[in-house]
């Protein structure tokens, strides 16, 4: 499956000084490089045309109290094969400088504001320097993720301003908006800059939910943290722990058995069913068509109350452990799934007609919130967005975990990135989802739930794995700590990556569209914000 | 058009097609329903979150439904706090919500009353000690009444709603 060989070697030809080591780790070839190379290399991956690497994952690792040094890692998806490949640079001790590749890399401009506020390395270079995690009352020098700052430290309170970028003209005017919003939804803040009714910028503000979890993680013992990945963000409960739980078993050497792989499965299409569901009929109700929103709403709780039954839980908590899954379904348990979900396909295509025969609808989705395919490959989009616009990707179907190797899963995508693609992605995923439910009734193997790890961590390893949520491609990377502790635990949710796109999204619209455009990417502020 | 009425007629009602739930885990005090009194027949709720996961806020939203549909009880979700007669608050709050927190409080006309919705809210849940996280709801406002769980289910909090708009326990006897 995974073979960059030939971008490996194209790239030791091409930067035969730069490249200081070749490696690989669990089949992800690493080159290791001098940080000053690392911009020219990255840039020289994004563009030829024979690699096409998306920036998929930014993070900073500090290798202390064992190594006094930091590290930097870019992951890069190759387009062609869908590969990865990782470069790798260290700071040695005290040396806080890095090149930014965002002048000429547009998607990593919030990891590398990321790296600077949790980690105090600074990306030179880079165009915008403003604070992204710690907002502006946070003190100077606090850098939550290095290892010398005490997880439970209490910060004091200073004063601050952050500084919006500002337009300026006749007839322009600032819309501010949140944090606090109309309606139950998280807290962010987004600055609208107006000139009559279109947007002529928007700028977001985010981070307010900052809670410290990647922090929280490197309290934890490898093995018990899959509580807390089912809470970075509540709605995805499922694809986080998943991916946590597979990132683990990489470090412990666990190969999970057949029926929970595919017991995952069905549960990571559980999930998506609902939130597809309910994300539709949340669509609807933005442009005041109330209908379409009470069926789906009905829906959806009618799937809540299903995985309450299988599970205890009607998010499907506890479901996934390391090692395998938690919760067995027995036959008829599984056949009554299928039964309902038939219903539910049922219902939901009256409803799909509904909605398709409605021209007033139809004119309101139609040409909103145009996510262009080159904007959204600039900001590496992943998920439902980044298939409305173009973007073929879909990690069970490129990277197939769990049991999608054997489902082969179909991957809807569109290209005209409006409210309505996101839209139509949705109800096929819908479809698709159900199919793949029945396709694992079908198959479901017999056999045991878990196994038991095979070796003990080795302190200084570290695992990637990746699972397609339902809102799109969440990436965990785990570093095994002295005594099966954690060293360090970055979670990627897909909203990261498909915030900043949302701000051109929207320009050009008007501002009373934008909650329709926001809910169309129904992206999650906790697990942007971690 | 037809398709509508026919989908409607075939669906039915479904409101209160839930399980049941067992009373809330802990029961709403004498204190929290005298408060509430005024707002018997009609409250409205503004819902704040401090940091939460979401999932609570999706139970929130579950509310009203059509399966649920709390809104025939009464009880209204409104925009704005100063429409409101309740705050549910959710989520441990972190250090970078704690103004806003404190904000919506003051800007919530009295009387009110507080509810610390999920295990976050009441005790921080997973998130406590963190160096982003200020502590419970009632570290920074007044709370009145606590719906535990992680997330409560909608039928649970329906259930603390109720008991709100009844006699307490001993003004019977
Ligand atoms: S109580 Fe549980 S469900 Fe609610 S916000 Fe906290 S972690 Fe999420």
């Amino acid at each position: 499956m995974i073979d960059a060989r030939p971008a490996v070697e194209q790239l030791r030809v091409a930067f035969t000084q730069a490249i200081i080591g070749v490696g690989s780790l669990h089949g992800i070839p690493i080159l290791r490089l001098d940080k000053r190379d690392v911009p020219t290399v990255a840039h020289f991956i994004h563009t030829h045309p024979g690699l096409r690497g998306s920036l998929s994952l930014l993070w900073a690792v500090d290798h202390r109290p064992r190594e006094a040094r930091d590290e930097l890692c870019y992951l890069f998806t190759l387009a062609a094969r869908k590969d990865w490949l990782l470069l790798a640079t260290d700071l040695p001790d005290g040396e806080r400088e890095f090149s930014s590749i965002t002048p000429t890399l547009h998607a990593a401009k919030w990891y590398e504001r990321e790296v600077r506020d949790l980690f105090g390395l600074i990306p030179v270079g880079h165009p915008d320097m403003r604070r992204l995690v710690r907002h502006e009352h946070w003190p100077k020098g606090t850098h939550p993720l290095k290892k010398d700052f005490s997880w439970n430290r209490v910060l004091e309170r200073v004063q601050g301003q952050y500084a919006f970028r500002k337009i300026q003209g006749e007839g322009v005017f600032e819309v501010p908006v949140g944090p606090i919003h109309a309606g139950i939804i998280e807290p962010g803040h987004f600055r609208f800059s107006v000139a009559g009714e279109p947007i002529m910028q928007l700028e977001l503000r985010h981070f307010w939910k900052h809670r410290g979890v990647e922090k929280l993680f490197e309290q934890q013992q490898l093995t018990a943290a899959v509580p807390l990945s089912e809470r970075v963000s509540g709605d995805t409960t499922v694809g986080h722990s998943l991916a946590y739980c597979q990132a683990v078993e990489i470090l412990l050497g666990m190969e999970v058995p057949q029926r929970a792989r595919y017991l995952r499965s069905l549960f990571l299409e559980l999930e998506r069913l609902h939130n597809h569901i309910g994300d539709v009929g949340a669509i609807c109700n933005d442009t005041a068509y109330v209908l379409a929103h009470a069926h789906c709403g009905r829906m959806k709780e009618q799937l809540m109350q299903l995985n309450d039954r299988l599970a205890g839980s009607r998010f499907l908590r506890g479901v996934n452990c390391v090692g395998g899954v938690a919760v067995d379904v027995t036959d008829a348990q599984a056949a009554q799934v299928v039964t309902e979900l038939d219903a539910i396909e049922r219902d939901f295509t009256t409803i799909e007609k509904i909605l398709f025969a409605n021209a007033s609808l139809t004119e309101r989705l139609e040409n909103t919130g145009i996510l262009t395919e080159r904007i959204a490959w600039d900001h590496a989009v992943v998920g439902v967005v980044g298939r409305a616009s173009g973007m073929d990707r879909d990690i069970r179907r490129d990277r197939p975990f769990a049991a999608y190797g054997e489902l082969q899963p179909q991957v809807p995508f569109y290209r005209y990135g409006d409210v309505r693609a996101r839209m139509r992605v949705r109800l096929d995923e819908v479809h698709e989802s159900i199919r793949l439910v029945r396709e694992i009734r079908r198959r479901l193997p017999q056999g045991p739930l878990t196994v038991r790890p095979r070796r003990e961590p080795v302190a200084g390893e570290w695992a990637i794995s990746a699972v397609e949520g339902w809102r799109g491609e969440i990436l965990y990377v785990v570093m095994a700590g002295e005594l099966g502790r954690i060293h360090r635990c970055k979670v990627r949710d897909p909203s990261f990556v498909n915030w900043p796109a949302i701000q051109w999204a929207a320009l050009g619209n008007i501002v009373p569209d934008f909650p329709l455009i926001n809910k169309s990417f129904n992206l999650s502020y906790a697990g942007n914000d971690l | 058009m037809f398709r509508i009425i026919k989908k409607s007629l075939k669906t039915g009602v479904v409101t209160g097609h839930h399980p049941d739930v067992n009373v809330p885990h802990e029961p709403v005090s004498r204190e929290a329903i005298e408060k509430a009194r005024p707002f018997r027949r009609s409250m409205t709720i503004r819902e704040v979150d401090t940091g939460s996961c979401n999932a609570c806020e999706m139970e929130m939203n579950a509310l009203v439904n059509p399966i649920y549909d709390v809104e025939r009880f009464g009880v209204h979700i409104a925009a704005s706090p100063r429409h409101a007669d309740a705050l549910v608050v959710t989520g441990p709050v972190t250090v970078n919500m704690e103004r806003a927190l404190k904000d919506v409080y003051k800007a919530t006309p009295d009387p009110k009353l507080v509810i610390a919705l999920g295990d976050c809210a009441v005790h921080c849940g997973m998130f406590k000690g963190s160096y982003a996280v200020t502590g419970p709801v009632e570290r920074h406002i007044p709370v009145d009444v606590r719906i535990p769980g992680c997330p409560p289910r909608p039928a649970e909090i329906l259930a603390v709603l109720e008991a709100l708009r009844k006699d307490p326990p001993d003004s019977a006897r």
